[in-house]
């Protein structure tokens, strides 16, 4: 298995060293001096601004340049738009609010998307699986945003008014497990049902698949329950759609929800991430970019290796 | 790649009968046990007076006065600094008065020469930079250290150019030691003059009358050199100042906190004027103000409140459902919550509002909303009589009106030239008699013909940058249908504003959009726009350049207020208006509703220091 973890991580290297470059050309195809330097620059400030920010280096050393610091991880670089921030410390800050609202989205997700996917598949063609299909289409027929527009009056607005009380924030953030229903709960919940629609026709369709296979017919002959044809045999021979989905999803979780962050005012990567391109903050992008590519190459060779760890079949040669 | 084998005797292992149904069953009780928590979360807000205010962005780049330029650096930074002048609260329109010194400067009869006094026992908050953490008081070397600070590149200031060409000596100090391997801070400048801890003075190249708003600028607001040293580069984060409050912290993205200062010089909320002699108001709208109650805490010691907690919100949404829930003490009113809040055709107040003792303010802006030509382009730019036409009869195809109806609930002013309302050279009722004010398509349609392109044939295609965000696509769009009736082809650069920006800065973009705030309020600086040797990369995006406007712009910044500025003033304005360099203008007026709970809030964004005077029942 060493090996093939170590073949695995040596074959993605030029994947991810391309994708930096890729990101370091995009975002340079404009000048973001001009906006740093405000009104009335003279050419001289100009001249400095791009000297100080390193612009004036020749691309293949910028590029070398952060290469070294993300192979020393080194992110003590100072931050263009946030004078006396490290980039190091802006990741730090953001990315704790955003897992917390992106992890618990996403094991919620997970677990009623799958539930829900087992009884639709074993409902097949019966009104509780049509109907588990029609609001699943339904939901994802509806944007996020009105989701989150409409979500945020009632759940924090109305309610609280009908309470007389706060019951959710409805905007805002206090790091800490006792602030945490009242500040992301709701963000939660609005991720969940957003994301349900999606996943349980996903996964549905897996269970489905799952439901015309020999083995399911074994099980009744053999007199096996419902619920454990459902939740051993089932579920068992369906984990490696599910490990697969769950698995890329894993890197997305550090980038947080852009929507959900800007709305509830969530100091997370989304919220900091949208910043940084519109105010062409590099450092923070470039470094970020970085990290994330990373993890999702992690995330692929780790879902391959969870595989032969779910599936006793799988070999890893 | 993975390699898949099939094996037989598999046994389901125990935990995978229950993972599902049991987690679930879990996270449902922790999920419900949260809900239990959230809904006794109190709303603390800790003992004393404490007001709510909101800023629409995810916070200030700095607390840096010299790194800031936006109003968000401005409003953020000001809590806690203090300049020389500022503007005093309630009086309109707005006059400059003393803070941090005795009393104005005194000036030399040339104009050049500024005397300062220094107020006593103004004291630096307390703070881990100086001996024994206790703030020592401000002298007239942190004056001019701040102003050396705009100076040195290393603390990328951003408000040089306020400074530049201005004292005796300053320029040849910032070249001389920005080239230098270290900025020395005690090398001395000749404007510079140091009488004692209290008296200093500044000697200037030229009588510039600006020079006293910039010393009511935050740019110029005075540091300490043991805080900016001792805290080096996150001196952006932790500010020391003279002020009413001191920072206490700074949540990124959520919202800044303040406290009162206990150690806050005697300073007094302003005392009740009344009425003159003759019966007439001391200023206009104070009859109003005290009718408001804005003078209830006259004389009374600043700050008024304990904390401010000052909170950033991107999106409008949930700033408004905070005002209307309480959580904030005032707001601008969302173009989309308008109509809630306002009948849209008298713009008053709805009932219900009122009702809940809600006031509402409408506060015009220093703000010139425009189009503008790159005057070096080669199809649209010139001095000559035909590309002149060709700009004018652009400028009669746009139509304002429909503008300001359809994006700003028509409460936006329209007016010629590019002086604001309320400055010195606007024009009388707005307009201007001999203005290129459109929609007026048959002189449009005369002057372009006239200008060798009847109905637009022949006539390049006006390639357009403008930003991306709000609502300017389809301001983009409305502008494109108005030139198409006069035969004018439009093609949108819709851009983020880097690329704005940048395409100004390189004199690339023949035709665009922006908006203008004046940094101080006297319209030379709205002229200076136009000023030949500002041309871009500097503030002068039209690249416009005539002699004749030039020499009177260096004759108008020497100039105190007087009718014969005034004159000049409109002089320049006429020329603008004539050579179409721009086609305008708009401003806007925010409206802001104010809960009755908040007390002494007289919304103004000529200056942003009146977190001091406000109060809290």
């Amino acid at each position: 298995m060493w090996a093939y973890i170590i073949r695995r991580v040596v074959y993605n290297i030029p994947v991810f060293l391309a994708i930096v470059l890729l990101v370091m050309v995009l975002l340079r195809q404009q000048d973001p001096v001009p906006g740093l330097l405000g009104k009335n620059a003279t050419q001289k400030e100009y001249d400095s601004k791009r000297k100080e920010l390193g612009l004036d280096r020749p691309l293949m050393v910028q590029y070398v340049s952060l290469l070294n610091q993300i192979v020393r991880f080194d992110f003590k670089q100072e931050m263009w738009t946030q004078p006396g921030m490290t980039v190091g410390e802006q990741l730090r800050k953001a990315i704790p609010p955003s897992l917390s609202l992106t992890l618990p989205a996403l094991v919620l997700t997970s677990l009623v998307s799958i539930s829900i996917g087992l009884f639709s598949a074993f409902a097949r063609g019966r009104w509780l699986d049509k109907a588990l299909v029609f609001f699943a289409v339904l939901g994802m027929s509806v944007s996020f945003l009105v989701y989150i527009i409409f979500g945020q009056y009632l759940g924090s607005y109305q309610l609280g008014q009908l309470a007389g009380r706060p019951i959710f924030a409805i905007h805002g953030y206090e790091p800490g497990l006792e602030h945490w229903a009242y500040y992301l709960l709701l963000p939660v919940l609005i991720s969940v049902v957003v994301s349900m629609g999606y996943d349980t026709r996903f996964y549905r369709a897996v269970m489905v698949e799952e439901t015309g296979r020999d083995y399911i017919t074994t099980a009744r002959s053999k007199g096996a329950s419902t619920a454990k044809i459902m939740f051993v045999h089932m579920l068992r021979n369906a984990m490696i759609p599910i490990i697969t989905r769950i698995m890329i999803t894993l890197p997305f979780l550090v980038t947080g929800s852009i929507l959900l962050e800007t709305f509830f005012g969530i100091p997370g990567m989304g919220n900091v991430l949208l910043t940084a391109i519109l105010n062409s903050d590099f450092p923070v992008v470039e470094v970020f970019a970085s990290i994330f590519s990373g993890m999702f190459i992690v995330s692929i060779i780790a879902t391959d290796i969870l595989y032969a760890v779910f599936d006793p079949r799988v070999r890893l040669q | 790649m993975p390699r898949y084998s099939r094996k037989t005797d598999q046994r389901p292992s125990p935990w995978e009968s229950l993972v599902a149904y049991t987690t679930l069953r879990a996270l449902v009780a922790v999920v419900g046990l949260a809900f239990l928590v959230g809904c006794d979360r109190a709303t603390a807000t800790g003992s004393g007076k404490v007001a709510h205010l909101s800023m629409a962005t995810a916070g200030p780049n700095t607390l840096d006065p010299v790194q800031g330029s936006t109003q968000y650096d401005n409003r953020a930074s000001i809590m806690v600094y203090q300049t020389l002048l500022h503007y005093e609260y309630l009086k309109r329109p707005v006059t400059l008065s003393p803070l941090l010194l005795t009393q104005l400067p005194t000036i030399s009869e040339d104009g050049k020469v500024y005397r300062f006094e220094l107020k006593r026992n103004v004291f630096f908050h307390d703070d881990p930079c100086f001996p024994d953490g206790k703030g020592r008081e401000l002298v007239a070397a942190d004056v001019f250290y701040s102003l050396k600070r705009m100076a040195d590149e290393s603390n990328l200031p951003k408000g040089w150019w306020l400074l530049k060409d201005s004292i005796e000596g300053f320029d040849a100090y910032y070249e001389q030691q920005n080239d230098a391997d270290e900025f020395d801070y005690d090398m001395p400048v000749a404007g510079m003059k140091v009488m004692d801890d209290h008296h200093f003075e500044v000697h200037l190249t030229e009588p510039f009358y600006r020079f006293s708003y910039v010393l009511a600028m935050f740019q110029t607001a005075v540091v300490p050199r043991e805080a900016v040293e001792f805290y080096g580069k996150k001196f952006a984060r932790h500010p020391v100042g003279t002020g009413p409050f001191r920072f206490k912290r700074w949540d990124t993205g959520i919202q800044i906190v303040y406290e009162k200062n206990p150690n806050y010089w005697e300073e007094y909320y302003p005392e009740d004027p009344g009425l003159e002699e003759d019966g007439s108001e001391p200023y206009p709208g104070y009859l109003k103000d005290k009718k408001l109650g804005f003078y209830e805490d006259a004389g009374k010691r600043l700050p008024l409140l304990d904390r401010v907690e000052l909170e950033f919100f991107v999106q409008s949404q949930p700033k408004w459902l905070k005002f209307r829930n309480r959580e904030l003490d005032y707001t601008t009113v969302p173009a989309e919550n308008f109509e809630e809040a306002y009948v849209k055709r008298t713009a008053q107040v709805r009932q219900a509002f009122s009702d809940e003792g809600i006031r509402s303010h409408p506060e015009p802006l220093l703000d010139l909303i425009y189009y503008g030509f790159n005057m070096e382009d080669r199809d649209f730019g010139g001095y000559d009589d035909t590309h002149k036409w060709i700009r004018q009869a652009i400028s009669l195809a746009i139509d304002w009106d429909e503008r300001n109806e359809a994006f700003y609930n028509d409460l936006c002013l329209i007016y010629d030239g590019p002086i604001p309302a309320g400055l010195d050279g606007h024009p009388d009722a707005h307009a201007l008699p001999h203005a290129y004010r459109g929609a007026d398509l048959p002189r449009a349609r005369q002057l372009l013909a006239k200008a060798g392109y009847p109905g637009g044939k022949g006539l390049p295609k006006l390639v357009f940058f403008t930003s991306r965000g709000g609502r300017n696509a389809e301001m983009a769009e409305m502008s494109k249908r108005h030139l198409a009736r006069i035969g004018v082809r439009v093609d949108i650069r819709l851009v983020d504003f880097a690329t704005l920006s940048d395409a100004l800065r390189n004199r690339r973009a023949p035709f665009f959009a922006l908006a203008w705030g004046s940094d101080y309020p006297d319209a030379e600086n709205n002229l200076q726009l136009f000023y030949g040797p500002y041309k871009s990369p500097s503030s002068n995006s039209f690249n416009y350049d005539q002699p004749e406007y030039n020499a009177m712009y260096e004759r108008i910044r020497v100039m105190s207020p007087s009718p014969e500025r005034t004159r000049l003033y409109e002089q320049m304005r006429d020329m603008v208006v004539e050579d179409a360099p721009m086609i305008g203008s708009m401003g806007r007026t925010r409206y802001y509703l104010i809960h009755k709970h908040l007390k002494n809030f007289k919304p103004t964004e000529a200056f942003f220091n009146w977190p001091k005077y406000l109060n809290v029942n």
